[in-house]
């Protein structure tokens, strides 16, 4: 297993990724998508797609910055790209409404990097959602495969969203298709980073590069046991395993809240129903 | 019997869970194909409802023949021609008991039907939750040739395929369903079975996207020899039309002698192999 394994057609991807976008909005009957425009990797891809798809007015990107996190490059990204692609893009700084948040919770915890990270993420969707609601747009979500199997997302938060385009594209494969749809490379480049508390870096907090976690992703998606993965690979078995371990841990931030079953049908278990019927 | 018969690839989109706007695309493309001299038109699988109904199955489910078939019935009468699509099928006895169902109607109204016999239930696709088994794998002698159906999934069992044509098809003929991701095994497969088989084979795909899964079109007819007579776009709604001529079957028969070649006393062993597995 090397990184072919990995390579995409990414004029068939792109195509299919557009018509996909631009169907489910039109059969929803909405004017267009918002997206959390972060100048990432992750978020210019997805915007770029969804101009291409829709056109660019019909895209809107919000860039959220905050003081705590505040980076003028990621600002700078996300005109750039919005320049590009023609997209309007708005800058809303949440910083205040950070600060009215955490003043009103009793047991804030200044010192707790996670729980008040995860709150911005969650303000940040709380925006996207009124615009959305707003402007009768559907909430374009941005999140990659890599991220979504590991879980390393903030719940109802960034994972939020109608649509994730590019949600069954690891990390190195969005990489591939942002220089194919016009990506600047210096926004490919850079290293990844879910922007919740300052220097936060993802590579880093994961323990592993996107170019080994992907592979063993992708092992575990087609079933491969992980000592058969840890040999193919030439790696400690014990990687192997704690991304299994996180992989398998993070099923609850995929699914709909666990109920416990009286109903003929129950929602998230046995009540199936099309997105769109009729 | 005409020896050479016109045959329309109606490769349409559907709306889930929408039978009166499927049936009056399906009218618009009957009409159409007649148009262009069609004597057969094929639409994709579970064209009446669209693919992905789930739970909607059991109330968009009919028996056969029901108000939607008559209404079929109705416009192959008016113009004439013989149509095969597919829908869920309600058991007549049972109503919880569903098939997955192939119809071939004709200028005198309902011909047949086949009851899918291979339900994929593995990837994105959950047939066996709805749908029962069919069991019988009928050919159907027309004016317009002997036709056997199938229905997507089946073309990955050379079986049912050989015996429609021991049966004495000339024409088989496979309604799909197939997500864009499996569009190379569709590829393969449709012209294997015409070629090991000797037949002719239409194979008529849905497009569009429902629920996420992207379809991809391309339906085909294969001639006997494993060439294409006609091949549909990719992705997108088409009409296609070929000419079918019976003639070259008795050609290719000969060049191809497979069916000569057959070799029955491998069948017992396949079934006990098979048993075993």
């Amino acid at each position: 297993m090397t990184s072919d394994a990995l390579k995409l057609d990414l004029p068939s991807v792109e195509t299919r990724i557009k018509r996909f976008i631009k169907d489910y909005v039109e059969k929803c009957g909405a004017e267009g998508v918002v997206l959390g425009a972060s100048g990432g990797l992750d978020s210019c891809t997805t915007a770029a797609l969804a101009s291409l798809s829709l056109g660019g007015h019909k895209v809107l990107g919000i860039a959220m910055p905050e003081e705590e996190t505040y980076n003028t490059t990621n600002i700078q990204h996300a005109k750039l790209l919005a320049k590009k692609f023609g997209f309007d893009l708005q800058i809303v700084d949440i910083s205040s409404t950070l600060k009215a948040c955490f003043q009103s919770i009793p047991v804030y915890d200044a010192t707790d990097k996670l729980s008040k990270g995860n709150v911005k993420a969650r303000i940040r969707m709380v925006y996207l959602y009124y615009y959305a609601n707003k402007l009768n747009r559907l909430v374009c979500g941005t999140s990659d495969k890599s991220e979504t199997m590991m879980g390393y997302f903030t719940k109802w938060g960034d994972g939020a969203a109608d649509i994730s385009p590019i949600m069954d594209l690891y990390k190195t494969q969005v990489r591939q298709l942002a220089l194919h749809v016009g990506v600047p490379a210096e926004i490919v480049a850079k290293p990844p980073s879910p922007g919740l508390w300052p220097s936060q870096l993802a590579e880093k907090e994961l323990g592993i590069k996107y170019e080994t976690l992907d592979l063993i992703l992708f092992g575990l998606e087609h079933f491969m046991k992980p000592k058969e993965i840890a040999e193919e690979l030439n790696l400690p078995i014990k990687l192997v395993e704690d991304v299994k371990r996180r992989w398998l841990s993070a099923e609850h931030k995929r699914r709909l809240p666990l109920t416990t079953k009286f109903g003929y049908r129950t929602v998230g278990k046995d009540f199936r129903l099309s997105h769109t019927p009729y | 019997m005409p020896e050479k018969l016109n045959v329309a690839l109606a490769q349409i989109s559907c709306k889930v869970g929408d039978k009166k706007q499927n049936i009056n695309i399906m009218k618009k493309k009957i009409k159409q194909a007649k148009e262009k001299g069609a004597n057969l038109v094929i639409f994709p699988e579970l064209s009446l409802t669209g693919y992905l109904n789930r739970d909607l199955a059991y109330e968009l489910a009919e028996p056969i023949p029901g108000p939607s078939i008559h209404s079929l019935e109705d416009m192959a009468k008016k113009e004439s021609i013989y149509v095969v699509f597919g829908m869920p099928e309600q058991s007549g006895k049972a109503h919880g008991v569903l098939y997955n169902t192939a119809v071939l109607l004709g200028p005198d109204g309902l011909i047949g039907k086949y009851r899918k016999m291979h339900l994929p239930t593995h990837s994105v696709f959950e047939e066996k939750r709805y749908f029962r088994l069919g069991y019988e794998a009928p050919i159907f002698e027309t004016e317009i040739g002997k036709i056997g159906l199938t229905i997507c999934y089946d073309i990955f069992f050379p079986e049912i395929y050989r015996l429609l044509r021991l049966k004495g098809s000339q024409l088989i003929i496979c309604i799909s369903a197939s997500p864009a991701v499996r569009s190379r095994f569709f590829e393969v497969f449709t012209a294997a079975r015409a070629l090991e088989n000797t037949v002719f084979l239409a194979y008529v795909n849905l497009v569009g996207v429902e629920n996420g899964l992207q379809f991809w079109g391309g339906s085909r007819i294969i001639a006997p020899n494993s060439s294409t007579v006609t091949k549909a776009k990719y992705d997108e709604e088409d009409l296609a039309m070929g000419t079918i001529d019976y003639a070259d079957l008795q050609r290719v028969e000969v060049f191809v002698p497979t069916l000569r070649d057959l070799r029955p006393e491998l069948f017992n062993s396949l079934r006990e192999q098979a048993e075993k597995l």
